[in-house]
């Protein structure tokens, strides 16, 4: 990923020539405190978790009796009504809220770049929902549908129409939460593409101009193209975050209306403190695992090579 | 002449387009930002806004509040300890990164990328299982350790780009006298890096402060964090509002200083994962 002007001019390699320390010293010891600290706390909990789903284990503080299940878990997930429908309502979310977020990013990334008064400040504070705090959001988001109080209701109300248990309806509720997160979520998309945008060399663009290219000739023609990958960059670094979506939900909805919001997460969160069920939720966690794995796989052999990075640094 | 009307018209139906969508994007932090300043009954009743309702009682109630004052400073504390664990675990991984050249380097980099985008959901059930076993459940020291499980990935992310364009002739004139790599490090590299150490601070210090669902699992009235404690002000008969707005606000307030701060390190900051619950 590299948003810089100067990309396509910078002199490679400044920093990789002349490198005279390289074989100097050993890099082993500047590495393994990282090593330990991931080995501690991301590689053998990877490992336990898979471990854990294969036994029938109760979460009971004592540790209760555990039983060696194989794949039992798993056989029990693909049987489980509830399993399939937390993957269809996580997989919904993701294929309903992220187009609609690639959309109005990319829609406001192409408005939104060209020289008008405050537009500095408009591009800077529309970014601002990325960073309130995701609780809050999910707070705030359940406080603006609540009936006789909430916003919304005012609103509608006021326009003479009936009050709506927003929270408190399946359908409703689903979609709040995909409202909650296109709400919070395009402005980052926006970002990002905005600064691939201005990326683009404008002598490119004036080129095409005054060869007569119809500004949709140069949209589709130059500008989509070029940004493509920034666009997929965008694409991928959202579906690992949707992939992962739990606190947002997890304070607006609990989950609920019955089963209408238990995204994956939720429902793997449920399946260790509700049902006290810790293998069946840890073999959830090895299957969301994989998908992420397979996802940000993608995203870095696409975009985060080690060498990116580096120009990245270079061209700053 | 007329292309230049036409182009100013459409400038400004963009700005007023841009005026449009801001409102509605900030009309959610609005709310919580005055609702903070209103007294829970007058939220409740669905009163219309206006200046007479403004009153610091809720922040004086959140002040008040043993739990939740202990909760922000758990918050500070684990956020400081975090990041100051990350930043010079990660900073050492960033140069033996970038400064060496060895077998299996790209490999080594790319898996440390990926592991910032593992979901907390896989990792958190087998954390409280092994916290609970070593007895660090509900400890600062746990939940630090396990907010160290995305930041030290996520400052080496950070890092590179910066540490790549330090100037390698001091590190070269440092060999040549006979310094060894470690001093090379700590005396002549880390000042030179000093700005991308700030800037992977501050992120991290933020993916810290977010924090959600370890804090929620990994913690009890002991360690828990603010995002925690503020959660529960609201849920079954409490419904806080005020309360919870106004200790959102207050947690809010670094997010958004730094982050307007650091405009130019936004979208690496944010698309390395940063800034996420």
């Amino acid at each position: 990923m590299t948003f810089s002007r100067r990309r396509a001019t910078s002199p490679s390699g400044n920093a990789a020539s002349g490198n005279g320390t390289g074989s100097y010293g050993s890099p082993v010891p500047f590495l393994i405190p990282a090593f330990l600290i991931v080995f501690a706390v991301l590689i053998f909990p990877i490992v336990f978790s898979f471990v854990v789903s294969l036994f029938d284990w109760p979460l009971s503080a004592g540790g209760g009796t555990r039983r060696f299940v194989g794949a039992g878990n798993y056989v029990e997930l693909v049987r489980d009504k509830e399993f399939w429908n937390s993957l269809r309502l996580q997989l919904g979310f993701i294929f309903i809220a992220i187009p609609i977020e690639i959309a109005l990013g990319l829609g406001a990334a192409l408005l939104l770049n060209r020289e008008f008064r405050g537009g500095r400040v408009v591009r800077a504070l529309i970014l601002l929902p990325v960073f309130f705090l995701p609780i809050v959001s999910g707070m705030t988001w359940r406080f603006m549908l609540q009936p006789r109080y909430g916003a919304l209701n005012n609103f509608l109300l006021s326009l003479g129409a009936p009050e709506i248990t927003w929270l408190g309806h399946p359908t409703y509720a689903y979609a709040a939460v995909i409202v909650q997160d296109v709400w919070r979520m395009w402005p980052f998309v926006f970002m990002l593409l905005y600064a691939g945008l201005v990326g683009i060399p404008a002598d490119i663009l004036e080129a095409a101009e005054i060869d007569g290219a119809t500004s949709t000739k140069r949209l589709t023609k130059i500008i989509l193209p070029l940004l493509y990958p920034t666009i997929l960059t965008a694409l991928l670094l959202r579906i690992i975050d949707a992939l992962r979506i739990f606190s947002e939900v997890y304070v607006m909805t609990e989950g609920g209306p019955g089963m209408a919001t238990t995204l994956f997460s939720l429902y793997t969160h449920r399946q260790a403190f509700g049902y006290m069920k810790v293998g069946m939720s840890s073999a959830m966690a090895i299957f969301l695992l994989v998908i992420s794995i397979l996802f940000a796989v993608t995203l870095v052999r696409k975009n985060m090579s080690l060498e990116k990075l580096e120009e990245q640094g270079e061209n700053r | 002449m007329r292309l230049a009307t036409r182009k100013k018209i459409i400038t400004a139906a963009v700005a007023v387009f841009a005026l449009a969508v801001l409102a509605v994007e900030l009309y959610p932090i609005a709310i919580t930002l005055l609702n903070g300043f209103r007294r829970d009954i007058v939220i409740l009743s669905g009163q219309k806004l206006s200046l007479k309702q403004f009153t610091g009682a809720s922040y004086a109630l959140v002040f008040q509040n043993g739990q939740l004052m202990r909760a922000m400073r758990n918050s500070v504390i684990v956020g400081l300890l975090s990041t100051a664990l990350s930043v010079g675990v990660g900073a050492m991984a960033a140069y033996g990164l970038t400064r060496f050249k060895f077998r299996g380097k790209n490999a080594l980099a790319y898996s440390f990328l990926v592991f910032r985008m593992l979901p907390q959901m896989s990792l958190v059930v087998s954390l409280y299982l092994m916290f609970r076993t070593v007895g660090i459940r509900d400890t600062i020291f746990g939940i630090t350790l396990a907010h160290s499980s995305f930041n030290v990935p996520y400052v080496i992310w950070m890092l590179i780009p910066f540490f790549t364009v330090v100037d390698k002739s001091y590190e070269e004139a440092a060999m040549v006298d006979g310094c060894s790599r470690w001093g090379m490090f700590r005396l002549i590299f880390l000042p030179l890096a000093a700005p991308g150490l700030v800037v992977a601070a501050v992120f991290a210090f933020i993916n810290s402060w977010n924090e959600f669902l370890y804090a929620l699992i990994l913690t009890g009235v002991n360690a828990r964090t603010a995002p925690v404690a503020i959660s529960s002000l609201i849920g079954g008969d409490t419904l806080t509002w005020g309360q919870m707005c106004a200790a959102s606000t207050i947690m809010l307030i670094p997010v958004f200083v730094f982050t307007l701060g650091m405009q130019k390190f936004l979208i690496r900051g944010v698309a390395a994962g940063g800034v996420k619950g």
